[in-house]
C-alpha cells in the first residue's frame, strides 16, 4: 500500500514481493549507484543490476551503441567486473541505499552458473532474487544460445536452485520461437518468475564506408521501437499462465507500463528509458498511481491480465 | 551531476551549421570544470525520435552571468533540434558530466591542440589556464574557414595562437599536427592537451612517441547513457600489462592519457 494514497501497487510474483511492479532491466542500471544522485532508488519496486559473471569480462569491441529509428542497439558484451567485485563494492553500497536488489548473472555453461551462485550464496539474504540471463544476443557463449535449447534452460535454473533459496527469475529472449516451452522448462526448474524480453537481435549498416555501425556486427535492439513485438511475447505467455512474468521491452512511460501489466505481465522493468530520463523509474510510478487513481481502481492487481481474451 | 532544465540565453549561428546556445543555470557554473560535458535532450517532451541524449563539451562557463554554452555542429537531427531552440525557451540537459581534468601547479606551459568541433572542450580548459596564471599557445586546426568568426572568442582571450587550414582559406595552409611536428622541440616543457577527428589524434600520437611529453587527449565516442551505466562508450586503454583495458568515455574520461589509448 502506498501512504496516503488508498492504492495498493503491491505485486506478487510467486514468493517475490515488490511494494510497486516497476524494476529496472538489467544492464540499464548498472547496481543503482549512479541513478542514485538522480533518485531514491528505494522507491523501485527492485534495482535489476548487470548481469554478472563468475570472472571479470572485458566486453565487445567498440562503437557499442547505434541509435535507429525510435530506438538503439546496443553490444555491449557483458562488460563487468565479477561477481566478488558486485559483492565486495557494490552490494554494501547499494543495500545501505534501502534498495530491493535482483542480481543478474551470466555464465558461459552451466558449470559457470553454479559457480557464481555458490558465490552469491553468502549473500543471499541481502538479495530479493536472483536473475539467470539466459539470453544475453551479444556474447558467442551461452547467451543467445541458451534460449535455442529450452532443455539448458532447465538444467541451468535447475542448478542453481539446488544451491540457492532465494526466488530464480530467468531472463528469456525473443530470437527464438520457444519462449513458451523455455518458460515452460524454467518453471521445471524451479523458477520462481520469468522475465522477458531481452534485446532482439539487429544490425546497421554504414553505406558509405559498408561497414557494420557495430563492432559485434550485430547488437540487441531496445527501445520504444520493440514495445509492441515485446508486448505480444508478453501477452501470449501470460495467456499460456505458466510463470508470473515481468515484462519488458520499449517501455518508455507510464502509459507502456500499465500496457504491459493489462496484457499480463505482474511487474514491469524499465530499461533504455532510463538512459533517456534519468527519473524514468520514478515518474512510471508516480503515474501508474494517478492512472489508477482517476480510473478509481484500489488495487493494481485488479488491471494484471485484463486484456487476455 | 544534476537532471536541469534552462532559460536558454542566446543560440547563435557564427558559421556554416555552427552554433553557440548559451544556457543560464547556476549549478552548473557552480560545479562544472574544463574537460566536462552535458547530456542534452534533443527532441521535444514525449517525442521518441531522436531517442537518446547527446553529449556535448562545456565551452564556456561565465559564473558572473551564471550562463555556460555549448558550442556545436548541425549533423544530424539532434543537433537540428538544438539549432531551432530559441532565446527563451528550456534546455533539457544533466551536468556536468565526465571526470574533471586536474592542472597541476607544477606546470607552466600548456600547448593546446585543437581540430575542427575539438576546439570546443579547450576554449573551457584555456580559460582555466589563464585563471592559473599559465602560459598558453592554441593551435587550431580547421577544414576551411567556417570557424573564422568564431575566432574572435579566441582572439578576446588574449593567448597566443596559430589558425591552420587545409585549403588555406584562412591562417596557415596545412595541418596542426604538422606545426607540433616541426616544433616539437619548443614544446618539451609543455603539457600538451588535444581534441579533434581520430586521425589527428593518431598523427599526435605518431609525432609524441617516445618524446616523454605529457598528452592528454579529450575523447568522443556514441553514448547512451552518459553517467557510466551502460558501457556503451568504451574505448581500449592499455593496462600496463601489455593488455588493455575497455574504459568508458563518460565517465572514466572524457580525458585520456594519450598514449594509453589505443586505435584499432
Amino acid at each position: 500500500m502506498i501512504e496516503g494514497s488508498g492504492i495498493n501497487l503491491s505485486v506478487n510474483l510467486g514468493r517475490i514481493k515488490l511494494k510497486n511492479p516497476v524494476v529496472t532491466c538489467s544492464g540499464t542500471f548498472s547496481s543503482g549507484l549512479e541513478y542514485s544522485e538522480f533518485y531514491d532508488v528505494s522507491i523501485l519496486g527492485a534495482v535489476t543490476t548487470k548481469s554478472f559473471s563468475f570472472v571479470s569480462r572485458a566486453g565487445n569491441p567498440p562503437p557499442r551503441i547505434w541509435e535507429t529509428t525510435c530506438g538503439m542497439l546496443n553490444s555491449i558484451g557483458l562488460q563487468n567486473e565479477g561477481i566478488d567485485f558486485f559483492i565486495k563494492n557494490h552490494l554494501p553500497k547499494i543495500k545501505s541505499l534501502g534498495a530491493k536488489i535482483i542480481l543478474s548473472i551470466f555464465g558461459d555453461d552451466p558449470g559457470e552458473f553454479k559457480k557464481i551462485a555458490r558465490e552469491v550464496k553468502k549473500v543471499e539474504s541481502s538479495l530479493l532474487a536472483v536473475e539467470l540471463n539466459l539470453s544475453c544476443p551479444n556474447v558467442k557463449e551461452g547467451g543467445i544460445a541458451f534460449s535455442s535449447m529450452p532443455a539448458e534452460v532447465e538444467k541451468i535454473t535447475e542448478a542453481v536452485c539446488k544451491i540457492l533459496e532465494i526466488p530464480l527469475i530467468v531472463k528469456l529472449s525473443p530470437n527464438s520461437d520457444s519462449i513458451i516451452e523455455s518458460a515452460i522448462r524454467a518453471k521445471c526448474g524451479g523458477a520462481e518468475a520469468v522475465s522477458i524480453i531481452n534485446s532482439i537481435v539487429g544490425t546497421a549498416i554504414d553505406i558509405d564506408t559498408f561497414k557494420p555501425r557495430l563492432g559485434n556486427v550485430t547488437g540487441g535492439m531496445s527501445g520504444p521501437a520493440i514495445k509492441p513485438i515485446a508486448l505480444a511475447k508478453v501477452y501470449f505467455l501470460a495467456k499460456a499462465d505458466i510463470l508470473p512474468i515481468i515484462g519488458m521491452g520499449g517501455i518508455y512511460d507510464w502509459r507502456d507500463a500499465v500496457e504491459f501489466l493489462v496484457a499480463g505481465a505482474s511487474a514491469v522493468g524499465v530499461g533504455t528509458a532510463n538512459f533517456v530520463d534519468y527519473e524514468a523509474g520514478k515518474k512510471i510510478i508516480e503515474g501508474i498511481r494517478n492512472y489508477l487513481s482517476k480510473k478509481g481502481i484500489n488495487d493494481i492487481n485488479k488491471i494484471i491480465g485484463k486484456a487476455i481474451c | 551531476m544534476k537532471l536541469l532544465s534552462g532559460e536558454i540565453i542566446s543560440n547563435e549561428k557564427c558559421g556554416k551549421g555552427l552554433y553557440k546556445i548559451e544556457v543560464f543555470s547556476p549549478y552548473i557554473c557552480r560545479n562544472a570544470n574544463a574537460g566536462q560535458f552535458v547530456n542534452v535532450k534533443c527532441s521535444p517532451d514525449g517525442i521518441l525520435d531522436p531517442l537518446l541524449r547527446r553529449p556535448f563539451s562545456i565551452y564556456n562557463v561565465e559564473k558572473e552571468y551564471n550562463v555556460f554554452s555549448i558550442l556545436y555542429l548541425e549533423k544530424g537531427k539532434g543537433t537540428k533540434f538544438l539549432s531551432d531552440l530559441k532565446k527563451g525557451s528550456n534546455l533539457n540537459f544533466a551536468g556536468p558530466l565526465g571526470s574533471s581534468i586536474s592542472i597541476g601547479d607544477r606546470s607552466k606551459n600548456f600547448l593546446l591542440v585543437g581540430g575542427g568541433i575539438g576546439i570546443a572542450p579547450l576554449y573551457f580548459l584555456a580559460r582555466t589556464l589563464i585563471q592559473k596564471g599559465k602560459n598558453i599557445f592554441f593551435a587550431a586546426g580547421f577544414k576551411d574557414n567556417n570557424f573564422i568568426e568564431w575566432s574572435g572568442e579566441l582572439t578576446r582571450l588574449g593567448i597566443n595562437y596559430r589558425i591552420f587550414t587545409e585549403d588555406g582559406s584562412w591562417g596557415d595552409e596545412g595541418l596542426a599536427t604538422d606545426f607540433v611536428k616541426e616544433n616539437i622541440k619548443k614544446y618539451k616543457n609543455y603539457k600538451i592537451y588535444c581534441c579533434g577527428p581520430r586521425d589527428m589524434l593518431i598523427s599526435m600520437q605518431d609525432i609524441l612517441a617516445g618524446k616523454k611529453i605529457s598528452v592528454t587527449a579529450l575523447l568522443e565516442e556514441r553514448m547512451a547513457c552518459g553517467v557510466g551505466v551502460c558501457r556503451g562508450c568504451a574505448v581500449k586503454i592499455k593496462d600496463g600489462n601489455g593488455s588493455f583495458v575497455y574504459k568508458t568515455v563518460c565517465k572514466d574520461g572524457p580525458a585520456f592519457d594519450l598514449m594509453e589509448v589505443i586505435f584499432d
